[in-house]
């Protein structure tokens, strides 16, 4: 027993950190903005730390009566949650609406969501750290308490979301009365999976999952949430919730239902591609720069979910990968912005970044790499994202798919372009006072972008370490 | 190593100047100049350094890079890229050094923008690795995307997206066809590519990815429209790189991939490939002599050069019997000739339009004439890169010309014959520019108040020019270099 919680130290840190939390908040005056932040990144410089020693030790084992796994591959996400999450709790700024530490509360309440998402077992504890998630997302939506905007984005979000739970639901329903159980070793039944009735319950499975990911047809709520949202929320949102999804993925998919490979390949395949052609050309009509950044998100989940469809370890190495990457390029998209809203005025649309180049001169050339990055042009590290995932599919003979996705990407440079071209071309005749970043969000944020950068030069190490997360062998050689 | 240094000095310079800012303009401007002289004179260090009698690889560095994919930090030059480099290495002090007189704001970041872009230029022409050279490729169109979007003319967007996503649209096809090479080899290294044996269809697919990469570069007719705007739109130092070293990059990738990967799609694509290099020579030559705005005329004209370069690396294909060595030789020193040639005099062109653009802010043909009763030091260079331009004998431009002419002869009379009408269209539409321009009488009031050529402008111009005459009357030095390396091309080609 001592064992098995010595195991879930990480979570315990977090559970901790969450009551400390409430307790401080109780407390908490306004001149102490700091306390939650700073308390969250405490928590998670500590949780990373454990989760690389047991990544090191690679721990290997089953909890809770098999309910509960700490393996590889979840305590690699679990490292890069945490660590992203280091980051963008320092590079978050305090405002009025994060004084309280409502933020930072909900945004660990997600963290232990997205932690026992990674090392679910069990569709029951899969399905906890689901809602633990997501039920945070909704208070995270919804925590700019005065905008009309917001109160309406987590709304529909909310109900979007519950309706998928349900669908979700429903399909392990209909798992749970074909097979007797909800324990995934168990579940990879290939003459149960292959009957019909498993194939209704695995399209509803994976609607559920489309709409966690914010994949076309459900992906209406990202652009919504994204532009709602205060920034400090939308900076979350965007990354660490699809770290969540992605393990949701692999443990349904990979692990539960690998025997019937071939017909969810087909279906993520399918919105794979949706997500990738809409999402792009939707992105190229908006004018406000969160809604683009939605818009680019649902495109680079239709990348992920093609590298899934392939079906094969390498084509999960490739997506994770991807997801990553993309992480770190919308982090310091985000965070940029976060950092030059002021209290008064947030920016919102392309002409609020007018002329950047002007009057912060680093973070609209960090904004650059990550546009740059995002496109997919080297020595950036987006570039690498794109290229695993364009080799697996030309190795797996699906070279029509990648000829769709390199076009598809072409059509999405012209918006993140735009956004260049906004902060370095247009000139600005009014300025409008910019927010100035503290020294820790300079850090955080100069951290995030030269890891573009610099991770671009050299990409090895991500390689090597999305490879190793899934086996624990390919970090030897 | 040396190539290494040649790459990541200027780079490393550019960032130090970004840091330095805006407030430390002229110190920046100092030390980019210094830098990039020193640059140079460490190329001219590694030409002399160069063994004229080898074909391999020299000066090579090779390190893992990503192991998991075999791919290497690998790079080496030979005889094509060498004075593709010193071309690069020559031309960049000069576009720094000319930023002074024709910019305004933020100079510190036009300066950065440069020597970045000159690292990764090298770098293009010095990776044997295709994974490292694709890496250069495309990284290069970010700091000219920003120079011409940051410092251009009024319609200056549209021609940097323009350039941009035509350009980013090509390469993604090459791609495509490099991680495909990858999957038959195993191995991202350029040699290893020229050894894998593929059916006609494969190879057809792998010519054709990248030929949209290359000539969209180059550019050749029908992806050519991105150019004139890009031209026209873009300040003169970009202008000059634009010309004189990126458009090489097309050509040196029919070099470097096209032909030595896949030879017999080549042979197959042969007749389109000279078809449409014939309409830019003299279709483009036309669409040239039609134009009022003289870096459009320019950029036509480039066109139209160009076409000359895809025509030498593709015209002996089309041999009748077993194909000739010699011819084969021939036509490739030709195009390559014509490649340094066309590089340093459409520099010179665009920076003599800068001259006269900082003076009277327009590049219209019809507000200029009589700039020689004012400026006459100016009107003898400025006839002279002219004249170079129309392929006058004694000049680069005619070398070039005349040995891609020549070896076309030995192939087919007529298709030579239609090529050598370049030497009427192209002095055509210069040497009416030229009238237009520099002689008759003067029109616009403002001509009569300038100055002549200052020396600072004419440092630059000079020697150019001086350079144009050398390969001109003495083209040996540049053959030698490359021979031995053509020689070897054309045993792959044509053995």
């Amino acid at each position: 027993m001592n064992n098995e919680l010595t195991l879930i130290t990480p979570e315990l840190i977090i559970a901790s950190a969450i009551c400390l939390l409430i307790l401080v908040n109780s407390f908490l005056t306004t001149e102490k903005r700091y306390t939650g932040l700073i308390i969250g990144s405490i928590t998670m410089a500590t949780c990373a730390l454990i989760s690389l020693i047991f990544l090191i030790e690679t721990t290997n084992s089953s909890i809770f009566n098999n309910h509960y796994k700490i393996d590889h591959f979840s305590t690699g996400l679990k490292f890069t949650t945490y660590l992203i999450a280091l980051f963008i709790f320092i590079g978050t700024k305090t405002n009025k609406e994060n004084t309280k530490s409502e933020l930072v509360l909900l945004e660990i309440f997600a963290i232990l969501g997205v932690s026992i998402l990674a090392s679910s077992n069990n569709l029951l504890t899969l399905y906890l750290g689901l809602e633990t998630l997501t039920l945070s997302m909704y208070g995270l939506v919804a925590s700019k308490r005065s905008s009309e905007i917001a109160t309406e984005s987590a709304m529909k979000f909310f109900i979007l979301g519950a309706i998928a739970s349900a669908i979700f639901l429903y399909g392990v329903s209909f798992v749970y009365g074909l097979h007797g159980t909800l324990f995934f070793e168990e579940l990879n039944n290939a003459t149960i999976n292959n009957t019909i009735e498993m194939q209704l319950a695995l399209a509803f499975i994976i609607c559920g999952i489309a709409f966690k990911l914010g994949a076309v047809p459900f992906h209406s709520w990202v652009p919504d949430t994204y532009q709602g949202a205060s920034t400090s929320s939308a900076l979350f949102i965007s990354t660490i919730p699809k770290l969540g999804a992605f393990a949701l993925i692999y443990r349904l998919l990979y692990e539960a239902f690998i025997a019937n490979a071939e017909f969810w390949s087909l279906l993520i395949l399918l919105l794979g591609l949706l997500s990738l052609i809409l999402g792009n050309v939707i992105a190229i009509a908006q004018d406000n720069l969160r809604r683009i950044l939605g818009y680019s998100a649902v495109g680079h989940i239709g990348f992920i979910l093609i590298g899934l469809s392939i079906g094969s370890i390498d084509g999960a190495i490739a997506a994770l990968a991807y997801l990553v990457i993309y992480i770190l390029m919308t982090a310091a998209a985000f965070m940029s912005i976060e950092v030059i809203s002021t209290e008064k005025r947030a920016v919102v649309t392309l002409a609020d970044i007018k002329d950047l180049n002007s009057t912060h001169p680093w973070i609209s050339l960090i904004m650059l790499f990550s546009m740059f990055s995002m496109v997919g042009i080297p020595p950036f590290i987006g570039f690498y994202a794109k290229w695993i995932i364009l080799s697996e599919l030309i190795n797996s003979d699906m070279l029509s798919i990648a000829l769709i996705g390199i076009i598809v990407s072409v059509i999405a440079a012209f918006y993140y372009l735009r956004i260049v071209w906004y902060m370095y071309f247009e000139k600005n005749e009014l300025p409008i006072m910019k927010g100035s970043p503290n020294i820790f969000q300079k850090t955080s944020i100069s951290l995030v972008g030269l890891s573009i950068l610099l991770l671009g030069i050299y990409p090895s190490p991500i390689i090597n370490f999305c490879r190793s997360i899934f086996s624990p062998f390919l970090l030897i050689d | 190593m040396i190539i290494d240094q040649l790459i990541w000095i200027p780079i490393l310079t550019g960032l130090v100047v970004l840091i330095l800012g805006e407030k430390r303009t002229n110190l920046s401007y100092l030390l980019s100049l210094l830098i990039s002289s020193a640059i140079f004179f460490l190329s001219v260090y590694m030409y002399l350094l160069f063994d004229n009698t080898l074909a391999s690889y020299q000066f090579e560095l090779k390190v893992p890079w990503i192991d998991r994919f075999n791919i290497n930090y690998h790079l080496g030059i030979d005889g094509i890229s060498l004075p593709l480099i010193m071309l690069t290495t020559f031309l960049s002090p000069i576009v720094i050094y000319t930023a002074k007189t024709s910019l305004k704001n933020k100079m510190h970041q036009y300066i950065a923008s440069f020597l970045i872009l000159e690292g990764m230029m090298i770098g293009v022409f010095s990776s044997l690795d295709a994974f490292l050279f694709y890496v250069f490729w495309e990284a290069m169109l970010i700091p000219m995307f920003l120079i011409i979007g940051i410092w251009g003319g009024k319609n200056r967007i549209y021609a940097t997206v323009k350039f941009f996503l035509y350009t980013f649209l090509g390469s993604v096809f090459m791609l495509v066809a490099i991680i495909y090479l990858y999957m038959k080899t195993g191995s991202y290294m350029i040699s290893d590519f020229y050894e894998v044996s593929l059916s006609l269809n494969q190879q057809i697919l792998i010519f054709l990815g990248f030929l949209f990469a290359f000539a969209v570069k180059i550019p050749m007719w029908p992806v050519h429209t991105w150019l004139p705007d890009a031209h026209v739109e873009a300040p003169t130092g970009g202008s000059v790189i634009l010309a004189a070293i990126l458009l090489k990059m097309g050509g040196y990738g029919f070099l470097r991939f096209s032909l030595p990967i896949t030879p017999d799609a080549s042979l197959f694509m042969a007749p389109i490939m000279i078809t449409l290099s014939l309409i830019a020579i003299i279709y483009i030559g036309l669409v040239a002599l039609a134009q009022t705005d003289m870096k459009k005329l320019i950029a036509y004209s480039s066109i139209s050069h160009m076409g000359f370069v895809t025509l030498g690396s593709f015209v002996f294909f089309i041999q009748s019997g077993s194909m000739d060595l010699n011819t084969i030789n021939l036509a490739i020193s030709g195009a390559m000739i014509q490649m340094i040639s066309h590089g340093l005099i459409s520099a010179a062109l665009f920076l003599s339009i800068g001259v006269m653009y900082d003076r009277l802010h327009t590049r219209n043909i019809e507000e200029y004439g009589g700039i020689v009763t004012k400026m006459p030091k100016f009107s003898v260079l400025m006839v002279f890169f002219a004249l170079s331009n129309a392929a006058l004998p004694g000049t680069s431009g005619f070398v070039g010309e005349l040995t891609v002419i020549l070896a076309t002869f030995k192939v087919n009379i007529y298709i030579a014959l239609l090529s050598a009408l370049t030497l009427i269209i192209g002095a055509a539409y210069t040497l009416w520019m030229i009238k237009r321009v520099i002689f008759g009488a003067v029109t616009n009031e403002k001509i009569n108040s300038q100055p002549d050529m200052k020396l600072i402008e004419a440092i630059p111009l000079s020697l150019i020019a001086f350079l144009i005459l050398l390969i001109g009357v003495w083209p040996k030095p540049l053959t030698d270099t490359m021979n031995e390396t053509i020689l070897s091309l054309s045993y792959l080609v044509g053995g």
